[in-house]
């Protein structure tokens, strides 16, 4: 309880052997996560972001390195009563209903029976299962499997939330539940630790991130820090003026469609909006540019060059 | 504690759900339900012949039943990983193991009461007289599913369900030759095979020692002695494999 991290892992790494062949799947990974935060793992297919999960899940055990979860040892079952854990595609009971598999949650969590009723019911409404809570989950579709699943994770009321992959499988609405779900979480004050592919929501919820590729740790830091330390730019959209006459001008233009595209520093906005109005452009639209999180990821991929992993 | 009781619980009511179990439950309440018809017409041997045959079925859907569950439950549930969802509560491994033991031998009591009941009640019908030997039979089918099912669980805490299934099957025929084993090790002239003949007869589980089965179909008593040793054994037995189920299950991974 002294600990001010939620999650701390130091030189955690898992190797698998398949046959004779050695599979790194994480290596040397050190982190933290502060209590309160939303943070992100973002990665490539085979980054080593659910090796990750399972490690502080104590689902396998590490090849080196430790992790301690509020201080703890995963190994401590006692310590998983303050987590929430989502699995990517995750399996539940086929033959419970969904509302007899929440009543298991509530029940294993420490609930007594008239507790686990209620905040059963509460968590079949949230998740928008009500309608299909007497059904036996084999039944189910696989959005109403990850929303149950979802409710599954919730049912203690962790003060760390660990979801993998929340949002795969659902449909519009469900995206949006997860991501008010996380929102309304972490004004609650629980710490989530998640990982997606979609990197605009990542963008959006995350307080910092972490990128892994080929079982490494590429870079970690505040999203609105990386966004800006990687080369903000500013972005003019033109018309009435050529490509060429621009380039003449010694501007980066690129054409899209009837109009031009230009590329600036900042710093120059007012200097070279000047020289463009001079040459007889029409500036349509201004817009910082800034380097999104997919940029990021995409060159981060290609830099370490451990693309191409099946 | 609690969550033993709710894992156990659980995988009773699963299993309850499950077609499988329903079906071997119908057909085990068919079977014995006919046993008697087969033998209306041998009257003077009623007693001895409707013993025979309805123990004898109760015992080996008991058994079967018990394998199925211990050996299909469990590696289901790790390759489909359901087992992270509830391994991901506060429960430790040991206590879902222990508990699915539970949960399993709960059910398969519940189908062997169920055709007990069914078989003494035609039994008393047909005017037969219940003795200690049937009931010290009935003790012993279930002191063997206690057993075998432990050992199915053993082999379900690292291996696929293929692999259990084989290797318990195995050991229940294994088992039901022990005084055979012995035997045939002690005779031989080989130290070699005599070493190993006589190790294996005991190491593994011998069931035999549990199979009062035909006791019941002569009406011979057993002492209550010879009881106690067999259930003691059996308890004992199911109880270190099932710890060491747990060891390995909870050092493995779940991939
Ligand atoms: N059970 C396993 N046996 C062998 N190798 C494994 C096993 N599980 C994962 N791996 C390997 O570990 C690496 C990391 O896998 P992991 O599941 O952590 O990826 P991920 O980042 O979650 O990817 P995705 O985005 O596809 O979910 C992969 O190269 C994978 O092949
Ligand atoms: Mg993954």
């Amino acid at each position: 309880m002294t600990t001010d991290f939620a999650i701390e892992t130091r030189g955690l790494s898992k190797h698998y052997r398949v046959g004779r062949r050695a599979i790194i799947a994480l290596e040397g990974l050190t982190l933290s996560v502060a209590r309160g935060e939303v943070f992100g793992l973002l990665g490539p297919n085979g980054a080593g972001k659910s090796t990750t999960i399972k490690l502080l899940l104590d689902l396998i055990k590490p090849t080196a390195g430790e992790a301690l979860v509020f201080g703890r040892s995963p190994r401590d079952s006692e310590g998983r009563r303050t987590i929430g854990f989502l699995p990517e595609n995750p399996a539940p009971y086929e033959y419970l209903t969904g509302e007899e598999f929440l009543s298991l949650a509530a029940r294993l969590s420490g609930l007594s029976a008239a507790e686990s009723k209620t905040r059963v019911g509460e968590l079949l409404v949230r998740v928008g299962m009500a309608k299909a809570s007497n059904i036996i989950i084999r039944r189910y579709s696989k959005g109403m499997v990850q929303r149950i699943a979802l409710a599954w994770a919730l049912v203690g009321k962790p003060s760390l939330l660990i979801l993998d992959e929340p949002t795969s499988g659902l449909d519009v609405l469900g995206r949006q539940l997860v991501r008010e779900l996380i929102l309304e979480e972490r004004q609650r004050g629980t710490t989530i630790l998640f990982c997606s592919h979609i990197i605009p929501d990542v963008e959006r919820l995350c307080d910092r991130v972490a990128l892994l590729v080929g079982g490494k740790l590429i870079k970690q830091g505040q999203v609105s820090e990386l966004l800006v330390s990687e080369g903000a730019l500013m972005e003019a959209t033109v018309e009435s003026i050529t490509l060429e006459a621009l380039k003449a001008l010694g501007l980066e233009a690129r054409a899209a469609g009837s109009r031009v595209v230009v590329c600036f520093d900042p710093a120059k906005t007012q200097e070279v909006l000047t020289q463009m109005m001079g040459a007889g452009a029409r500036v349509c639209e201004l817009t910082p540019a800034r380097y999104s999180l997919e940029q990021l990821f995409v060159d981060a991929v290609t830099h370490t060059g451990v693309e191409e992993r099946p | 504690m609690r969550a033993l009781f709710f894992i156990a619980l659980n995988g009773f009511r699963e299993s309850r759900r499950n077609r499988v179990t329903v079906v071997v439950g119908l057909f085990a309440l068919l079977l014995v339900f006919f046993t008697t018809f087969s033998f209306e017409l041998a009257v003077n041997t009623l007693d001895r012949a409707m013993t025979s045959v309805g123990i004898g079925f109760i015992s080996l859907i008991s058994e079967v039943l018990a394998i199925f569950l211990a050996c299909g439950m469990l590696p289901r549930e790790v390759e489909r990983r359901t087992v992270f969802l509830v391994v991901s509560k506060p429960v430790s491994r040991t206590i879902f193991l222990v508990g699915r033991y539970l949960g399993n031998l709960a059910t398969v009591l519940f189908v062997f009461s169920l055709m007990t009941g069914l078989f003494f009640l035609q039994f008393v019908v047909l005017r037969g007289t219940v003795t200690q030997a049937h009931l010290v039979a009935l003790v012993g089918i279930v002191a063997e599913v206690v057993l075998l099912s432990a050992v199915g669980l053993l082999f379900s805490s690292f291996s696929s369900q293929f692999i259990s299934v084989t290797t318990t099957v195995g050991l229940f025929f294994v088992g039901h030759m022990a005084s055979d084993l012995y035997r045939l090790a002690s005779a031989s002239k080989a130290p070699a095979v005599k070493v190993v003949g006589l190790a294996l007869y005991y190491l593994l589980p011998n069931l035999e020692r549990l199979d009062f089965k035909l006791r019941a179909t002569h009406s011979l008593p057993t002492p209550p002695g010879e009881l106690g040793a067999a259930l003691a054994y059996s308890g004992l037995y199911a109880t270190l494999l099932v710890a060491v189920a747990a060891w390995i299950f909870e050092r493995r991974d779940f991939r």
